[in-house]
């Protein structure tokens, strides 16, 4: 706690609902979000931090939304929240069983100019469900840190806290420019189908 | 910054073909939980199934904490050891401080004594925690499976007749443990129309989980009839409300997630964080309810509130004026307000109403305080609610009794 007045910066959990923000918050910070499998389960937000590198961090378990643009009350939360914090570091939770939805989010926070870093979690489900999502090539193709987690088994969260600093804005034009250059086809898809949970490696 | 922004349509565009790249799927096999995920949803098998969940919940619960630990233990434990030696060894019976602390000299039981440290410990401790103890793990159970959303589904047809959708049985089944969070929890509906009727609805018609409990042991045989009518209740005020009330009720899909073997760390974590929940915020507030309530006996304002309000409880709710006492308590704790209810002589059919009207009237002093964080305006509108549902339900419920033959 001395180390206090040092540096401390925000965070924001910021995903869809159910996708394990709450969880994942509590293994961050260890604390006491109420922890539920339904969408919807935190309505407000809770705080708590954690620090590495000398760095310590507040954090916000901020309600889940489908985008900024509210639909009921817990997401008008949300989207308040992010209003206010516009320096925060917003970390984006991903459910790697169903990126499509997130990564949707993910962009209009990313246009919105925050510096962002995403969690691909519940990459063990992903895996149990044969589904692999390759962390690499997100970070490649969003130009912000992706670690893989799974907030269940613990896997990933060290490596998540120790992202946290790199975390970056990025814009939709690199984003359309990462996609135009293709990589070398046999790294990025065919080749990473099967290591599973090898994310946070990244190419930082 | 606008200039940053692209559209809906070039957002999924992107998301396509960011996905495209990162995302490989296997073959699909269908596995078991897929199959008990399809079966629990489809209405064929789904509302069976339902039935099956809620009635095991509820004869749990009645077994668990009314006949185990209840009437097993603490009844034996307060009535026949606690209370007789209290009785015993504090002086001077006739005394004010015999009568906030230990209650009734004659009683012979810890309902019906009502001092601080008879009814109040037992009540708290004899009876409610284990209640919410076995209440609150079952209910982690059911949010952690995952079946709350299928639920959800199954029962959004009906709540749809009502102004509702099927998403407001979470709070609802919330509710049931605790009003306090399942009025937070109505923030998950779509409309502000929603929003006010489902927390109007539930601080109205659902008993939390403390009240449940004392009703088991105060009316055990008649707590079906109790639940019948606030469930009645429930329903045909919905209506009412959902006709009244401007406002949509759209359709939203249901996010049903994949059922999970419910973690136990995160099981024991929510169970002792919501039992300690109780035993700080509530035991504190059962036991300074009591010394409130028999300092307001005697100082005679609850004589002069029951004679006051005699031709509206006798002649309109049916019930005897003493019932006045107890909802006066019922704003502190509610549970506490249904013992209290025990040491009133009525018959079978004034006690269900009285426990109704217990249940009706006004929402615990905790849930007043969360409704008004989710705005005043709206609290005032349920409260004017609240107050005609009392005195048109209360006079109804006695209707129904005379009809009957029963009042």
């Amino acid at each position: 706690m001395a180390e206090k007045s040092k540096q401390t910066k925000k965070i924001l959990m910021v995903g869809n609902p159910n996708v394990g923000k709450s969880a994942l918050f509590n293994r961050l910070t260890g604390g006491e979000a109420i922890v539920s499998n339904y969408p919807g389960t935190t309505v407000d937000f809770t705080r708590g931090e954690f620090a590495v590198g000398g760095i310590f961090y507040e954090v916000t378990d901020v309600p889940g939304t489908y985008s900024l643009e509210p639909r009921d009350g817990a997401e008008e939360v949300a989207v308040s929240i992010l209003h206010k914090e516009k320096d925060a570091i917003v970390l984006i939770v991903l459910d790697a069983t169903r990126v499509e939805r997130g990564l949707y989010l993910a962009l209009e926070v990313v246009e919105r100019g925050y510096s962002a870093i995403i969690a691909l979690n519940m990459i063990d489900e992903a895996h149990d469900k044969e589904i692999s999502v390759s962390a690499s090539e997100l970070q490649r193709l969003l130009g912000v840190p992706v670690v893989a987690t799974s907030a269940i088994s613990g896997e990933g969260i060290k490596d998540l806290a120790r992202m946290t600093a790199k975390a970056c804005k990025t814009d939709i034009a690199r984003i359309n420019a990462a996609l135009e250059e293709k990589p070398d086809e046999s790294v990025s898809t065919g080749g990473c189908g099967g290591c599973m949970g090898c994310g946070g490696c990244g190419g930082c | 910054m606008a200039g940053n922004f692209i559209s809906e349509d070039e957002r999924w565009d992107l998301v396509d073909r960011v996905s495209g790249c990162i995302v490989t799927y296997g073959i699909y096999r269908q596995s078991l939980r897929d199959v008990i995920g399809e079966l629990t949803v489809v209405p064929l098998t789904g509302v069976p199934v339902a039935m099956a969940v809620l009635y095991a919940f509820w004869s749990i619960f009645g077994s668990f904490a009314g006949a185990l630990m209840t009437d097993g233990f603490m009844v034996k434990l307060f009535d026949n050891y606690w209370l007789p030696w209290l009785q015993s060894v504090w002086p001077d019976p006739d005394g004010w401080l015999y009568f906030l602390f230990v209650g009734d000299p004659t009683a012979d039981n810890c309902f019906e004594a009502f001092g601080m440290l008879t009814s109040g410990l037992f009540v708290s401790l004899g009876v409610v925690l284990w209640a919410v103890l076995i209440f609150y793990l079952m209910m982690t159970l059911l949010e952690d499976s995952g079946y709350l959303p299928r639920l959800a589904v199954l029962v959004d047809t009906l709540l749809h007749k009502i102004g509702l959708h099927g998403y407001a049985i979470v709070p609802a089944i919330l509710g049931l443990g605790c009003n306090v969070p399942a009025v937070t929890a109505t923030r998950i509906l779509e409309t502000r129309k929603q929003r006010f009727m489902m927390m109007t609805l539930l601080a109205i018609f659902i008993p939390c989980g403390a009240q449940l409990g004392v009703m088991l042991e105060v009316i055990p045989d008649s707590v079906g009839w109790v639940m019948l009518y606030l469930i009645a209740g429930f329903a045909i005020f919905g209506i009412v409300l959902d006709k009244i009330i401007p406002g949509k009720n759209p359709e939203i899909l249901i996010d049903v997630p994949a059922y999970h073997i419910p973690d136990w760390n995160n099981v024991g974590k929510k169970l002792w964080m919501r039992t300690r929940g109780f035993l700080k915020e509530a035991v504190p507030f059962v036991m300074l309810g009591v010394l409130l309530v028999n300092l307001l006996y005697l100082g005679g304002v609850i004589q002069a509130i029951s004679n006051f309000f005699e031709p509206l409880f006798v002649y309109w709710f049916g019930v005897p004026k003493e019932t006045a006492g107890p909802l006066v308590a019922a704003f502190l704790r509610k549970d506490l307000a249904i013992a209290q209810l025990s040491a009133i002589p009525m018959t079978a059919y004034q006690m269900i109403t009285s426990v109704v009207l217990i249940s009706i009237y006004f929402p615990c002093v905790a849930t007043f305080v969360v409704m008004l964080k989710e705005g005043w305006k709206q609290l005032l509108a349920s409260v004017a609610v609240l107050i005609c549902v009392v005195l048109v339900y209360g006079g109804l419920i006695h209707a129904i009794g005379i009809l009957l033959g029963v009042a």
